[in-house]
């Protein structure tokens, strides 16, 4: 499972803090204006288009992704509970915040 | 060049070298010496004319300049010639820069020129380095000056890192013998159904367009003028929704006579420049596009119509389905037409439309009959413009407010620069660090490139309507009509998949691997075209370099400079010297390959590449039917990332009985003669396969063709 992220990306910010995530062996992909290996991963799961849309972007681990925010976090929970990692839902984690929720 | 003036008899000699008098005043001589000038005269000799060349146009002071002359005067005394020319003359006074060691001066001293054997070649030869150019005395103009203004181009336009790099064929500066012009364009004609044809200095003006024929007129004649000022494409952006407020009065069989009017129009434009015919795209919506929707439509006359472009979906229906109508008749021998080349776009809106699959069933057939339709996939909120071989313009924020005022829509890439990939991987021997740097290094010398010719043409456009650029100058809206700033600068690759298969053994599209290290250099370029971008405010993009000519030059100066590394990954047949390269991205061509895997995987790499792609499906003589291909369409839209796709089939066509038959073949099946020509798609557009180089015939005979993969259900095998 592989969550792609960007530093300015509150939303993408807002799953860190709720998850645990490298204890859930979620991979966590930061996407910058420096690093090709993660725009190539990107480009590999047919993502960049959605990237340019919205961020974070959830690759299960089936290559099936989830880009919808509430939808991540409810998957994100699930794999939480099967690794017996603990984990907070915060209300709200809809809008983006930074204004820079997209690649 | 060069006048009469005997020899100095007072000149004296001392030691070897010439002690002439250096006080530049012309001196008599008894020598009769008779030169002939590049003014078309034949004149008396006078060493003064090499001191003010001299000083004219190298820096070299007057005392060097004097003694030059005095030794050139004295080398032609020995001999016992009559008569010389000017350019030899010039190329002496080259080779004595050259002894005393002043290079900046031989530089600024060039003369450019051709060689006779080489003039005796192009007019007695075919061209063979673009298939859209044919041979005759235009033809051959157009060689001549293009072979002048790329030594111009490669020793005053740009630096001589950038200028070597072309070259030895680390990069290719595309179109060099247009180096005063930009590379290709998207056009809006709602230009001149505003302004009318008021071109500068033409003879005469006209007015907007009253009637479509005269519209259609105006927009040829518009293509010719502007073929005449871009290297490449003219393409025009929703032709089949601009003609239609002038559609409203026309019955369906004068829809059709209008489209075939423009559709010959075009093919038949090779009287043109250099008798070449225009590379003319037109792109065609189903639909109304969303940011035309709203737009005051312009009618006969220029006139607003009261009606937005929203209203005149079903008269932008009906031109559209008359152009492929024509298409799919072909030409009077059913040959398919060449240009203009039609692009549809695949949007969501299309699909929301109604009669979207009859018109889908349409532009299929066509697709599968002729090959004419390339299928443009504008995904989501994406609209664009596309022309060329497959470059497109992305439309941003602010192009979609210039779409209310839709003359300023005017898109141009300026230059187009590729990179040789395949000779990184031979340089880096399997290191991936230095593989990164050096792409690196040939990215920032591509960008240092494309500085230059942005300065050049600066430099042209300065001089306003009076200048070399006076039709890109024009103002007619307030603005010039190149529109500088939102000019693109485009990065092009050559050769992925063999890069991939120097460096990891595989080519790019046999493992997960191979193809995951593919996107990391692709994803590479890409990030270092933003960065550039950054720093420098230009717009550089990648583009899938259409490689007509660079694919075959870059492999043969690998096979000369890299024999044992590139013997080993390089393409075609060695024997007949027909080696290339793969193209851009694009999978080996004769891969065993399922088409849906093919679009699937190329696509991949689309995203990346933001000015445009496209991948093939070579048909051979298979002609799948029209439900199948439309399935195919659909599923690309919706399960690949896929920018573009183009289906080819092959054809011979007669030239003794002008029958046209399915397949490529040595003899005509209708009249069993031998005088036949192929015809099919070389990359980017369909052409006669005589006019091939020796590398895309390489390429010809190794491409698979997809034959039983489309069955009757629409399913792809």
């Amino acid at each position: 499972m592989t969550l792609f992220t960007k530093e300015d990306c509150s939303l993408c910010g807002q799953l860190k803090q709720q998850f645990d995530l490298s204890a859930m062996n979620v991979k966590v992909e930061v996407l910058t204006q420096d690093d090709s290996d993660a725009l190539a991963h990107l480009a590999w799961h047919s993502l960049v288009e959605t990237a340019r849309k919205s961020l974070p972007i959830l690759v299960l681990d089936d290559s099936s992704t989830i880009a919808d925010y509430k939808n991540i976090e409810h998957h994100l929970a699930a794999r939480a509970d099967q690794h017996g990692v603990s984990f907070s839902i915060t209300p709200g984690g809809q809008g983006c915040e930074s204004g820079s929720c997209s690649f | 060049m060069g006048v009469v003036m005997p020899i100095n008899a007072e000149m004296e000699k001392k030691g070897g070298v010439v002690k002439g008098d250096v006080s530049g005043k012309s001196e008599a001589t008894d020598l009769a010496l008779f030169v002939r000038t590049s003014q078309e005269d034949m004149t008396g000799w006078n060493r003064e004319r090499i001191v003010d060349a001299l000083l004219r146009e190298t820096y070299v002071d007057r005392d060097t300049a004097e003694r030059i002359s005095i030794e050139i005067e004295e080398t032609i005394s020995t001999g016992k010639v009559k008569t010389v020319t000017g350019p030899l003359i010039r190329e002496m006074v080259n080779a004595k820069l050259l002894e005393y060691g002043l290079e900046q001066a031989r530089r600024m001293h060039t003369r450019l020129g051709v060689p006779l054997y080489d003039v005796d070649q192009m007019l007695v030869h075919p061209n063979k380095e673009n298939a859209n150019v044919p041979h005759g005395p235009e033809a051959t103009n157009l060689t001549l000056a293009e072979g002048i203004k790329k030594e111009y181009a490669l020793l005053h336009v740009f630096s001589s890192d950038v200028a070597d790099a072309h070259l030895n064929g680390d990069l290719h500066l595309h179109d060099l013998g247009f180096v005063d012009r930009p590379y290709c364009s998207g056009q809006s004609l709602e230009y001149i159904k505003k302004f009318g044809l008021n071109l500068p200095h033409a003879l005469a003006m006209a007015g907007p367009a009253k009637h479509p024929e005269v519209l259609l007129a105006h927009m040829v004649k518009f293509a010719a003028a502007l073929q005449s000022h871009f290297a490449g494409a003219i393409g025009w952006d929703a032709v089949n929704l601009f003609f239609a407020p002038y559609l409203e009065e026309l019955d369906d069989k004068q829809v059709k006579q209008l489209a075939q009017m423009m559709i010959y129009e075009f093919s038949q434009q090779a009287v043109a420049r250099g008798g070449q015919a225009i590379f003319s795209d037109i792109n065609i919506y189903w639909e109304v596009p969303k940011h035309f929707e709203n737009v005051p439509a312009i009618g006969p006359g220029g006139e607003y119509t009261g009606k937005t472009y929203g209203e005149y979906e079903k008269q932008a229906q009906r031109f559209a389905w008359a152009l492929f109508d024509t298409y799919k008749e072909g030409d009077a021998s059913g040959r398919p037409f060449f240009f203009p080349k039609p692009l549809v776009h695949i949007t969501e809106k299309f699909f929301e439309t109604e009669g979207h699959m009859d018109f889908l069933h349409h532009i299929c057939d066509v697709a599968s009959d002729k090959g004419n339709t390339y299928f443009v996939f504008d995904r989501g909120e994406t609209a664009k413009i596309s022309e060329c071989c497959r470059l497109s313009f992305k439309l941003e924020a602010s192009d979609l407010e210039d779409a209310k005022e839709p003359w300023r829509m005017r898109y141009s890439a300026l230059q187009n620069i590729t990179v040789n990939l395949p000779r990184l991987a031979y340089k880096a021997d399997g290191d991936d660090t230095k593989l990164f740097s050096l792409l690196t290094e040939q990215l920032m010398l591509a960008a240092k490139g494309h500085e230059q010719k942005k300065k050049f043409i600066e430099k042209l456009m300065a001089h306003g309507e009076n200048g070399p650029l006076s039709l890109l100058a024009m103002k007619l809206d307030g603005q010039t009509y190149l529109r500088l700033k939102k000019c693109s600068y485009l990065v092009g690759m050559v050769g992925l998949n063999e890069l991939v298969r120097v460096h990891m053994g595989q080519e790019v599209h046999d493992s997960d691997e191979a193809m995951k290290f593919g996107l990391k250099i692709i994803a590479h370029m890409n990030i270092l075209c933003n960065k550039m971008s950054e720093e420098t405010g230009m717009k550089f993009v990648l583009e899938q370099t259409p490689a007509e000519s660079t694919s075959y030059r870059f492999a043969k100066l690998d096979y000369v400079n890299y024999p044992e590394q590139s013997a080993k990954v390089l393409q075609g047949d060695f024997d007949k010297g027909e080696i290339y390269y793969t193209n851009s991205t694009l999978f080996n061509v004769g891969s065993l390959m399922n088409p849906i895997e093919r679009v699937e995987r190329e696509g991949l790499f689309h995203p990346l590449i933001e000015a445009g792609s496209i991948t093939h499906i070579w048909l051979g003589e298979a002609q799948p039917d029209k439900e199948a291909l439309a399935n195919f369409v659909i599923n690309i839209f919706r399960h690949t990332q896929n920018d573009q796709v183009a289906f080819s089939p092959e054809f011979t066509s007669c030239l003794d009985c002008g029958k046209t038959a399915r397949g490529l073949s040595e003899v005509c099946s209708y009249c069993g003669s031998e005088h036949v020509d192929g015809i099919t798609r070389i990359t980017g557009y369909f052409t006669k396969v005589s006019s091939w180089n020796k590398g895309k015939l390489g390429e010809l005979h190794d491409r698979y063709r997809n034959e039983g993969h489309f069955d009757g259900q629409g399913a792809v095998n």
